[in-house]
């Protein structure tokens, strides 16, 4: 049994450390991640259920169908586009919207940083 | 109408019956703050105001407010229905250190409670290509109603070398009042002042507010890749007939404008997102006829430089700087003629520079730094200014409280105002520092506190 909690006791410890840590590290980026979305997306879109502004509100924008949110205006391309807003989806249409969506009407050039956009998913995966 | 005008003209009145001025044929129109927040974009645009203002209330512009002028007032969340009409009231409380004598048109010495202006604007989309800014104002002091600031804009936007571009016109009727940036004097701070004190010295250049409403222009413009600028235009003088159809009345008719008269404009702008610049260059040409019947014209080429900085950061601290330069050469022929001058040759110059702070797009501090130097001249700047100088050099100090504005702000976007504390001190004011008035008059004495509630809806 002392030989048990020699062996167990340090991996538990790493392994909760490492748990809290990664919490931590989570919890980070989602902080860094809604200053992403401060900076770069909360002009035209909300994060607010049922808040659209001239985009649509991001609020459980992960997972959803694109150009499914009631009352928000929708280019036809976006429309047509047949997308579901998965985690790799909203990275390529950040990272450069009109290069996924061509004919979209969102003017934003695109997030170069893998990094920050990498935060806002974070960020976007708690609007819910 | 600035809001400053009435309060100006005494000043001016005196001035031209002295050296046989006409009114804007110097530029003698102290530079006049235009005061505007307009919720009709943020209504059709689904925005809150704090999207295209610093600060959450007019005028400064963030970058993207400067593409939404740019693009001729049109962007909208896509939704029908919206009526692009706003207004605005903006009432104070003006002390001076010294009490006036005489006292402003219509007011007391010092201590004034007064209902600077109330304006109704036409501002908004009108199609998918055209957008219009017009403002009637009625002038709380001057106490008559008449247009103010106009600006009709077509835009197109397309592709040049695969770089989204905007081609557009805009028809005005203030040189610098289309101008898209924070930093042309009819856009620059203070964006709200005084209308019964002494703004910052009764000579001010052409471009900074000398043609304004007297004229209708208009320019051809381009915007290139979000990045680079341009534009050119050219004006014409409203008929007296029209101006006092349009409530400026005949008296203050400026004259005639030489038909060769250009506006120009050139600069770069960087949207960074988490901050954003400006710099550039600007000019007017153009000549005055001060009266119609008889031969007889003033040139004045203003140049000016001019930059912004922002940072704007997730806009909890956002930090702003703007400066311009304007170098103004006069060639005084007519003014010489007769007899309203001293030398043929003269230059005005004006330098700004100013900073401001905002806190959670609500609390803001703002501090400027004003200097008009000129040459001197003694027929020209006799009565009111000593040394015939036109030198006037102060700093103005702001705080303000907006309130409303933002996302989740009650009343939005129709509840907007904002309260503020301005206080202007002068080292120099119309070429001295004591006695400028020969009364025995310092530029201190016309350090002034402002106390303004300005809302719009």
């Amino acid at each position: 049994m002392k030989m048990i909690s020699r062996t167990l006791l340090p991996l538990l410890v790493v392994a909760a450390a490492s748990s809290l840590s990664f919490q931590a590290r989570a919890a980070g980026d989602v902080e860094k991640g809604k200053d992403v979305f401060a900076t770069e997306c909360a002009e035209c879109h909300s994060a607010r259920e049922g808040k659209n502004k001239k985009g649509p509100s991001l609020f459980g924008v992960v997972g959803r169908k694109a150009a499914t949110v009631a009352d928000a205006s929708y280019s036809d391309g976006l429309k047509a586009s047949g997308i579901t807003w998965t985690p790799d989806k909203i990275d390529a249409y950040v990272t450069a919207p009109k290069k996924l969506v061509p004919g979209g009407k969102m003017k934003y050039d695109g997030l170069a940083s893998a990094a920050e956009r990498a935060e806002l998913l974070a960020y976007l995966a708690t609007l819910k | 109408m600035h809001p400053i005008l009435s309060g100006g003209k005494t000043r001016l009145s005196a001035i031209r019956h002295t050296a046989g001025l006409v009114l804007a044929t110097a530029g003698f129109l102290t530079a006049a703050p235009a005061a505007h927040a307009v919720p009709s974009f943020a209504r059709q645009t689904g925005q809150e105001c704090a999207a295209c203002h610093i600060g959450a209330y007019g005028p400064q512009l963030t970058p993207y407010g400067v593409k939404f002028k740019i693009g001729g007032y049109t962007d909208s969340d896509g939704k029908g229905g919206k009526v692009p009409l706003s207004g605005m009231v903006v009432a104070s409380f003006t002390r001076t250190a010294k009490s006036q004598d005489p006292a402003p048109d219509k007011s007391s010495p010092n201590n004034n409670h007064s209902l600077d202006e109330a304006s109704v604007f036409l501002a908004g989309r009108l199609s998918d290509k055209i957008g219009a800014f017009v403002q009637a104002t009625y002038d709380g002091i001057g106490q008559r109603t008449s247009i103010d600031q106009a600006d009709v804009r077509f835009a197109h936007t397309t592709e040049v070398a695969g770089k989204e571009t905007v081609f557009g016109v805009s028809v005005n009727n203030n040189p610098g009042v289309q101008d898209p940036f924070n930093s042309m004097p009819v856009w620059s701070f203070p964006y709200t002042a005084s209308a019964l004190a002494f703004g910052q010295g009764d000579a001010a250049t052409m471009i900074n507010g000398g043609l304004e409403q007297r004229v209708t222009g208009v320019s051809a413009y381009t915007f290139w890749n979000n990045m680079v600028y341009a534009e050119l235009g050219t004006y014409r003088a409203l008929t007296p007939t029209m101006q006092s159809r349009l409530g400026l009345g005949k008296g203050d008719d400026m004259g005639h404008i030489g038909g060769n008269t250009a506006y120009w404009r050139l600069a770069v702008f960087q949207d960074l997102k988490k901050q954003a610049f400006n710099a550039g260059i600007f000019g007017l040409n153009t000549s005055v006829q001060p009266d119609r019947s008889t031969p007889g014209s003033n040139k004045f080429n203003d140049l000016g430089v001019d930059a912004s900085y922002q940072f704007l950061g997730t806009r909890e601290h956002v930090a702003t700087v703007n400066t311009s330069y304007i170098r103004e050469r006069q060639t005084r022929n007519q003014l010489v003629a007769t007899e309203g001058a001293d030398n043929l040759k003269g230059r005005l110059n004006e330098f700004k520079l100013n900073a401001s702070y905002h806190y959670m797009q609500t609390w803001g501090a703002t501090i400027g730094r004003f200097v008009t130097h000129g040459t001197s001249d003694a027929t020209l700047y006799s009565d009111g200014f000593a040394n015939g100088s036109p030198n006037t050099s102060g700093y103005i100090l702001q705080a303000d409280w907006t309130p409303w504005g933002k996302e989740s702000s009650w009343g939005a976007p129709w509840a907007n105002v904002r309260l503020g504390a301005q206080y202007t001190m002068y080292d120099k004011y119309n070429g001295a520092k004591t006695n400028y008035d020969g009364n025995g008059r310092d530029a201190k004495d016309n350090n002034t506190l402002f106390l303004f509630a300005w809302t719009s809806f």
